[in-house]
């Protein structure tokens, strides 16, 4: 039976002021009772648009232009607010992008679950304390976090509270936006794992809208594929991973491979063992450009002995939290080291170690002759001449106020003599670098007026700009869709072969991890458990937490277990 | 509950830091209230060694080293012995502030919370209508109103509701003939006198309130929270109260906190206009007449405020905000 059927919907975004935009253009699709529907796409495809319309949930600007939705025989549009309030219960559920913030921070759990039996009077009240508990333990949470409040669980816990109450409404339709997009690697497994068996045991109707292909391919039967507004595929996930029709699809998957394959290719990067090869496409690096390159290379090593980080106690009473605990490790010159580790393994603090941002409890950082644990103010100046850092969220790395040429120019002028128009020249130099070209035109951009690709590659600019040893690159990538991700992962890896700087990988992704470094180390609660050579570490995993990384990172390629369900 | 104790904790210790500082600071100033006694005897002729001594008896001048004064001085705060006034003599310091207390408290304090609670619905009622005419109309109203100088507001009550139209009293607390009495004629008396000076505020800080609550419920309502609680259905009111405004009022408490605690030194201007026997009344006399024991009692007193009104705030946030519990 149909349970939605969606018939020529368009949706246009209407800002105030400004044109009215497409957002979803003719869409057309249906789904039947129980089936498990992925709907995938790059940021800004419209596919969190539609998960929105199909749930009524969409608001201006957002506005449908034109179509139908048709859920469980009854037009959408036309239902009245308290019906469409009622129906919810029993009718249309959504769990949203960030569950960490879709509960109410001065309500327990237990209140959000007597709200909702309260609006809807489904549950007998002297069974809603016990259908609580029920619904937490539904998605493997101890009943112990209805006390709790949102504050105080983390966020993987407080994604499994939104699904527990949007199952407590016992939908017919389910839409999961992103759900597990702002999750660790391990616990986004686990997460997508509790989301199938449910979606089984229960048997609802599900749409799972993510941005990743390789997580909708391993849980869904059948994938939605958008871009630009229009659902260019829809077809059985096993055809959308061998046969692709639609060159979007096909483009999106060449983004994905095995990190535990003996040759990785991504589109712009190839590996050949652990030899890489970059392909002349990826960077705008051309011999055009008259400096010195030998001047620029690299030739400290870095070197942490026996580092150990522990913060004081979070709260009174509780054990002081070791971040670092006894890593060594050498970065040699031009070397390219991945640090691998789910969120807290202590990556980022090892990071902030090498830049002096913190100090270390006991051990040694070296930058050449520098000790860095012990450097004040002139030394540290010094020390980050040398040592850039590339962030992970280019949306926040950029002040907004501030044109490119601005951003740029600052580094250039604070840590040399050039000013003026030989500064100016720099500037666009770099830009030429990094690839954004015509440079001219991008030196003058503000920060919105340009994309989160390139946004990343002026970070990358400004990382640059003082001609530094060593770039410390914390998660460059992973704010970025996956076309996008590949290019400046090619960027930084030509980077570094072809100026000679070292560079310090910091990562959860495993595939990219493989694809732009020699060596690698793979942290777990602040212990490095296995490290060597990248390609020999990532083919031949030996720690038990190495291949439990390499298992959570999602596979187009295991759909498999899907298709025998069918 | 370990949170209470170490606000209170806290509370203590400002206070003492507050109170020593009203000790330490007049004494770093240079020269003393006897000489200032004796500048203005001086104008009318010579004055005698003998005057300057019976002038130091008079006003108490302190002998013994700066500690013994020092722990004297605590113990008068303790007892609230805060000497006698130079204005009203022979009337104490204490007498005077006690007398004026209360009406600045319950008249402007009274005001000052209605005007936060009005202003808070009229705020979240904007947000959740935004775009509608519930929204635009107290927006700019207030807006408008709030723009408005006190002194300017209570002059415009003053002539047309008190000198034109006649309906409300144009100065005091109560009338000439009535005596300070708990009786309910006298309640009602009071709070009939008590309408204009009350009016200017409200009409002066309504505004602010309600242009403030307004932009952080837009806020809370763009939130995850509130769209998750939407498509689970809630009623629309447990949406707008108890997810977004619960949320939204947060903020706003650290400026109710700060309003609060200018309760008693805020008010001068509007009690000076409505000749209001309240603190900020006395205090103008007090600076007007140079009398010093008045005004530092007077300035204890609004530190004291400022402080206690933070504390009450610091402990509704502890219970309002599970996050600040911790």
């Amino acid at each position: 039976m149909t349970l939605l059927d969606v018939q020529d919907l368009s949706i246009v975004y209407e800002p105030r002021g400004s044109e009215a935009v497409p957002a979803v253009k003719h869409a057309n699709f249906s789904l039947e009772q129980g089936e498990f529907v992925g709907l995938v796409g790059e940021s800004g495809s419209g596919k969190s648009t539609l998960g929105f319309a199909i749930t009524r949930l969409a608001k201006p600007p957002a506005r449908i232009s034109k179509g139908r939705i048709i859920f469980d025989g009854k037009d959408i549009a036309e239902m009245e607010d308290e019906d469409l309030r009622r129906q919810r219960r029993g009718g249309f559920a959504m769990v949203l992008q960030s569950g960490m913030n879709s509960l109410n921070p001065v309500r327990t759990v237990g209140n959000h679950f007597a709200d909702i039996f309260a609006a809807h009077d489904h549950v007998l009240r002297s069974r809603r304390k016990a259908r609580a508990k029920e619904m937490v333990d539904k998605v493997k949470l101890p009943a112990a976090v209805l006390d709790r409040f949102p504050g105080e669980l983390s966020g993987g816990m407080r994604q499994r509270v939104s699904i527990a109450l949007a199952l407590s409404l016992e939908p017919k339709l389910m839409v999961f936006d992103e759900p597990t997009t702002a999750l660790d690697v391990l616990v986004q497994r686990a997460v997508m794992e509790t989301i199938r068996d449910l979606q089984r045991e229960e048997s609802f109707t599900a749409v799972l809208v993510s941005h990743d292909l390789g997580v909708v391919l391993e849980s869904t039967k059948r994938v939605l594929v958008m871009s630009e507004g229009v659902i260019v595929e829809d077809g059985p996930s096993s055809q959308i991973l061998n046969n692709p029709q639609a060159e979007y699809t096909q483009m999106l998957l060449s983004h994905y491979a095995d990190p535990r394959a003996e040759v990785v290719e991504l589109p712009g990067l190839e590996v050949r063992g652990s030899q890489i090869t970059t392909s002349t496409r990826s960077g705008g690096l051309t011999g055009s450009i008259s400096t010195d390159r030998r001047e620029r290379k690299a030739h400290d090593p870095i070197v942490l002995t026996r580092v150990s980080k522990i913060y004081p106690p979070p709260r009174r009473g509780e054990d002081p939290v070791t971040a670092v605990d006894d890593v060594s490790f050498v970065l040699e010159p031009g070397q390219s080291m991945a640090l691998v580790g789910a969120s807290g393994s202590g990556k980022s603090t090892i990071a902030k170690l090498i830049t002096g941002v913190e100090r270390p409890t006991s051990g040694t950082v070296t930058f050449g002759s520098l000790d860095v644990g012990t450097l004040h103010r002139s030394g540290l100046r010094r020390l980050r001449q040398d040592v850039q850092m590339v962030f992970q969220d280019p949306y926040s790395a950029l002040n907004p106020l501030h044109s490119v040429e601005y951003t740029l120019m600052r580094p250039v002028v604070n840590s040399g003599e050039l000013r003026g128009t030989a500064a100016r020249t720099r500037v666009l130099e770099l830009l030429e670098i990094v690839g954004l070209t015509p440079v001219e035109q991008f030196a003058a951009k503000l920060p919105h007026q340009i994309s989160g690709g390139e946004r990343q590659r002026v970070v990358i600019a400004r990382a640059l700009a003082c001609n530094p040893q060593v770039i410390i690159a914390d998660e460059p990538a992973s704010m970025l869709d996956v076309s996008l991700r590949a290019g400046v992962l090619a960027l930084l890896e030509d980077l570094r072969q072809q100026w000679g700087v070292s560079m310090l990988f910091i990562t959860h992704d495993l595939l990219s991890a493989r694809v732009v470094t020699d060596q690698i180390m793979v942290l777990n609660g602040g212990r490095v458990v296995e490290q060597g050579d990248t390609a020999q570490v990532l083919r031949f995993p030996e720690d038990p937490y190495t291949i439990e990384l390499l298992d959570a990172v999602p596979q187009p390629a295991r759909a498999g277990p899907a298709e025998e369900i069918a | 509950m370990k949170y209470v104790l170490r606000k209170t904790g806290l509370l203590l210790l400002t206070l003492w830091a507050a109170v020593t500082l009203n000790f330490f600071l007049p004494r770093m100033m240079p020269g003393s209230p006897t000489d200032a006694a004796l500048a203005r005897l001086a104008q009318n002729g010579p004055v005698s060694p003998a005057t300057r001594a019976a002038i130091e008896a008079q006003l108490g001048v302190p002998t013994g080293n700066i500690w013994d004064q020092y722990m004297q001085y605590l113990q008068n705060v303790l007892t609230l012995d805060f000497g006698v006034s130079y204005t009203f003599f022979p009337q104490s310091v204490a007498q005077l502030v006690l007398g004026a207390l209360p009406w600045t408290i319950v008249m402007v304090g009274l005001v000052t919370i209605i005007a936060f609670i009005i202003g808070t619905l009229l705020g979240v009622l904007a947000a959740w209508r935004r775009g509608t005419f519930l929204d635009t109309l107290p927006t700019l109203t207030g807006t408008f109103t709030s723009a408005f100088p006190y002194f300017w507001t209570a002059l415009l009550l003053l002539f047309f509701a008190g000198y034109v139209l006649r309906w409300f009293p144009t100065s005091g607390a109560y009338s000439p003939r009535a005596a300070p009495e708990l009786s309910l004629a006298f309640v009602g008396d009071a709070a009939y006198h008590a309408v204009l000076p009350a009016l200017t505020i409200l009409i002066t800080s309504l505004g602010g309130w309600i242009l403030g609550m307004r932009n952080t419920m837009i806020n809370t309502l763009g939130e995850d929270y509130v769209t998750f609680a939407e498509a689970n259905g809630l009623r629309s009111r447990t949406v707008a109260l108890r997810y977004a405004a619960r949320n939204a009022i947060l903020p706003n408490l650290t400026g109710f906190g700060l309003a609060l605690g200018g309760v008693v030194g805020g008010s001068l201007l509007v009690e000076r206009v409505f000749s209001y026997p309240g603190v900020g009344y006395l205090l103008y006399n007090a600076v007007t007449n140079q009398d010093f024991p008045l005004m530092q009692a007077l300035f204890l007193m609004i530190t004291v405020s400022v402080l206690l009104a933070n504390f009450i705030v610091d402990i509704l946030y502890g219970f309002l905000d599970p996050r600040t519990r911790r």
